[in-house]
């Protein structure tokens, strides 16, 4: 039993007084950067390294992830409980999230939060534990052609996530992929839809239309409803404060569901964990008996996307601690952070720094075991919150989505981006457009465009390469069950209804 | 324990404020300079403007305090036009890399040109290594080509963007030896390294630090070098003139601007200054830790260097295919 040994060598390790204080300051810190919008991790890690040079190695990756781990718990703060997405991961999450808070769940939606992350954080870690070498070679196995599929099977759900009308969802995708096309183009270096600006030539920063469509769009409309009452019910008792047993038991399936979808995405170097979260919520509302009440707060709604989430950090870092390859900007940063210190991060590092590898791993453990505690008994203070008067309340939001905004690039005309998306998100929930299909197309677009021109240049041009190989074959299938099943559903159902209303 | 002391940033910043400037005819600065990198916080040009700053520190030449600024935005473009519009002041300098010269040629939204700002130094070169996987049936890079010959377009080579290092060089090879094949842009590195590794592609251009651990485990196999002369890390391989591939040398750099129309005087004092700073022990450290290659450059030389790589980069981007405006 190599991993027991490894494992139990480096709980020896993550014990000692001295790591456990690194993974209690890296956690706390983590949690206060995921509950502030726009500063993410990756950030803070960069802006933290060089106080870590003096740090044995091993101190300080537990510490670098504590705030991977914590900035992925706190991230859902905000989303609940005011609509503001903390980090990109966390902005599902503000769809059933935030409901729950405006129908006084705000204690039971953090508490969900907080318990899916933990298990799903936790299956993440035991996965990486046990099976990091073989999901690392099956991950090399995926290419564009993959890439390509798994985005289709992502878009594919707007057919769930869309509100009664399938075409102003679709409308709303589009709109999505036309934004996320903005800029430069990586495979030419010309600039696309950028009028001659220069500022937009890198593209929208998704949390600037996220922070826009959801938060600064919700108070405009919460103020047009002038809203009788003055502040959102917030339950007087400790045990209304907290999840429920039957709230509970509804999320049963979704923790489930986040934990391997969110653990297999993270594996993949061009998937993120938005992207994780997304599919986890689409599977959700998908198998859901009440699909139709998604969106105006289900518990499982909160605690598939912020499982998927959190295993999605156990995913990323199997490539990262097995092959060296860092799969996004924070796992990118922990390698730097590894070079730095003189580990050599990739197919050796097993082998030549053990002490680093498992210590690491068991810190996770700990780490969000510790997470778990820090929070829990954060939740009755955050719920607190929502007693502030709505007229105070909402300056308070537009001042915090400002400062996000403004902190993605230092630039003022973020600000000016977003009031325009704020206005979109207004205007689209007037007309009953969905504004989840639009995050959706922009999250997926980018990276699905890019696996299809991949693709076509790997194959000379020709298109077979998309379905041919296995892996992209099956999930294209399943992505087709998903579009035809409602319409199969619909016409089984009047079908069904037809023959019982005929006389026999 | 020399990583300690390799940037100690933040605590000894304060200190610097009261270091005695060498006596320099002219000009001295007067107040905080700050330095300004085009990406976030942990990006390549971000550590690199931290470490200067850190080695000057330890080095005790920095005559004033020194700030990093982090400009981000329009891939580039925010950075430049900062200093563009800083004209004449001599505290704010730039950390300028290739992107700097390949931005202005095929984004028409550029309006500061790095060849109108002041050249102060190139300080850094990035070495490259052309790398296959370990399975891979080419031994050579002669091998590499033939087989590219055989079979016009079938090889497929994983990089980033068209103006990028990894596709200049590919362009030059290609022109080279009448040869053909694919280039399949990747935005992140771990995808372009994944993609070798999976087998999804035949060859990639990478820098050292991203491939040397894959070569030391045995994945990965280098069959040329893209560098003048040899690598420590890597004796025994060819470069690619060795190689018998004499292509132009396509470097990647690094270095420092300032604003237009700053005194000439101020020109001297940054030359002098990241000249002591490049042949101080600290800064060969980092050097070597982090696999660059020393390349400092006098002001003038730089200037010159500047116009250089845009017209080799001009040539091989209009024989590629990119739209070049300027």
């Amino acid at each position: 039993m190599e991993v027991l040994g490894g494992l139990g060598n480096g709980f020896a390790v993550a014990l000692q007084p001295i790591n456990l204080m690194w993974c209690f300051v890296g956690c706390f810190l983590g949690t206060i950067v995921g509950i502030l919008p726009g500063l993410g991790p990756a950030a803070t890690i960069a802006l933290l390294l060089p106080l870590t040079y003096g740090m044995d190695p091993t101190g300080g990756i537990i510490m670098l992830s504590g705030i991977y781990f914590g900035a992925k718990y706190g991230g859902s703060t905000t989303s609940i409980l005011l609509n503001i997405p903390g980090e990109a991961s966390s902005v599902v999450t503000c769809l059933d999230g935030h409901q729950m808070a405006r129908n006084g769940r705000a204690g039971a939606a953090l508490g969900i939060a907080a318990i899916a992350s933990f298990i799903a954080g936790t299956f993440g870690i035991v996965a990486l534990t046990v099976m990091a070498p073989p999901i690392a070679a099956f991950a090399l196995r995926f290419s564009s052609p993959e890439y390509f599929a798994l985005m289709v099977l992502g878009l594919s759900l707007v057919v769930v996530l869309g509100g009664n009308s399938l075409m102003k969802a679709l409308l709303s995708l589009l709109v999505g992929l036309w934004l996320t096309s903005i800029g430069t183009d990586l495979f030419t270096s010309q600039s696309r839809f950028t009028f001659g600006s220069s500022f937009l030539i890198s593209g929208i920063d998704f949390m600037i239309i996220a922070i826009g469509v959801f938060a600064i769009a919700g108070v405009l409309e919460s103020i047009k409803a002038r809203e009788e009452n003055t502040a959102l019910p917030v339950p007087g008792t400790l045990r209304e404060l907290l999840p429920s047993r039957a709230e509970l038991k509804a999320c049963r399936f979704a923790f489930a569901n986040g934990s391997i979808v969110g653990f297999l995405v993270g594996v993949l170097p061009g998937a993120g964990s938005a992207i994780a979260s997304f599919i986890a919520y689409g599977i959700e509302k998908s198998v859901s008996k009440h699909p139709e009440k998604f969106g105006t707060g289900v518990p499982e709604g909160v605690a598939a996307p912020e499982g998927a989430n959190n295993a999605d950090s156990g995913g990323a870092l199997v490539p990262l601690l097995t092959l060296g390859i860092p799969g996004g900007g924070t796992t990118a940063i922990l390698l730097s952070a590894l070079v730095l210190w003189g580990v050599k991060p990739g197919p050796l590092m097993m082998i030549e720094s053990p002490q680093v590898f498992w210590g690491l791993v068991a810190s996770l453990y700990i780490g969000n075991l510790m997470l778990l505690v820090l929070n829990l008994p954060l939740v009755p203070l955050f719920a607190q919150i929502l007693r502030i008067p709505l007229y105070v309340l909402f300056p308070i939001i537009f001042g915090l989505s400002l400062v996000g905004a403004y902190s993605v690039s230092d630039n003022v005309m973020n600000l000016v981006l977003l009031a325009g998306f704020g206005l979109v998100g207004y205007v689209m929930a007037k007309l009953d457009f969905p504004t989840a299909p639009l995050i959706l197309g922009f999250v997926l677009g980018d990276a699905m465009e890019r696996a299809v021109r991949q693709s076509l240049t790997m194959s000379q041009g020709d298109p077979a390469i998309l379905v041919e190989r296995p892996i992209s074959a099956v999930m294209l299938t399943l992505a087709a069950l998903i579009l035809l099943t409602p319409p199969a559903m619909s016409a089984w159902r009047r079908h069904t209804k037809h023959q019982k209303g005929s006389p026999s | 324990m020399k990583r300690r002391h390799l940037i100690a940033t933040g605590a000894t910043l304060a200190l610097g404020g009261a270091m005695p400037a060498r006596a320099q005819a002219g000009w001295v600065p007067t107040r905080p300079i700050e330095i300004v990198a085009h990406n976030g916080p942990g990006s390549g040009p971000d550590v690199f403007a931290r470490a200067l700053v850190s080695t000057l520190e330890q080095e005790r030449l920095n005559p004033v305090r020194m700030q990093v600024a982090n400009r981000v935005g329009g891939g580039g473009a925010t950075a430049m036009n900062y200093i563009m519009d800083k004209r004449g002041d001599p505290h704010v300098l730039g950390v300028w890399t290739s992107l700097w010269l390949s931005l202005p040629l095929v984004q028409a939204e550029a309006r500061a040109l790095t060849t109108d700002m002041t050249a102060i130094t190139r300080i850094a070169i990035e070495p490259a290594l052309l790398v296959v996987r370990t399975e891979s049936p080419h031994r050579t890079l002669a091998d590499l080509i033939a087989a590219a010959r055989a079979r016009p377009g079938a090889l497929r080579q994983s990089g980033g963007s068209p103006t990028a290092r990894d596709n200049l060089v590919r362009q030059l090879l290609m022109v080279s030896t009448g040869t053909r094949w694919s280039f399949i842009s990747f935005p992140g590195g771990g995808e372009r390294l994944s993609a070798l590794l999976g087998g999804h592609v035949d060859l990639m251009i990478a820098e050292p630090s991203e491939a040397g651990e894959q070569v030391r485990a045995g994945r990965l196999r280098v069959l040329a070098q893209v560098t003048e002369a040899r690598l420590p890390g890597f004796p025994d391989v060819p470069t690619l003139r060795e190689a018998g591939f004499p292509i132009t040398d396509v470097v990647q750099a690094r270095g420092l601007v300032a604003p237009p129309g700053i005194p000439a005087e101020a020109v001297a004092y940054y030359q002098g200054l990241f000249q002591r700073m490049s042949q101080s022990a600290t800064w060969q450290k980092y050097l070597e830790d982090n696999q660059f290659q020393g390349a400092w450059l006098s002001a003038a030389d730089t200037a010159t260097f500047f116009v250089a790589y845009q017209d080799t980069l001009r040539g091989i981007l209009q024989e590629a295919g990119v739209r070049v405006v300027r």
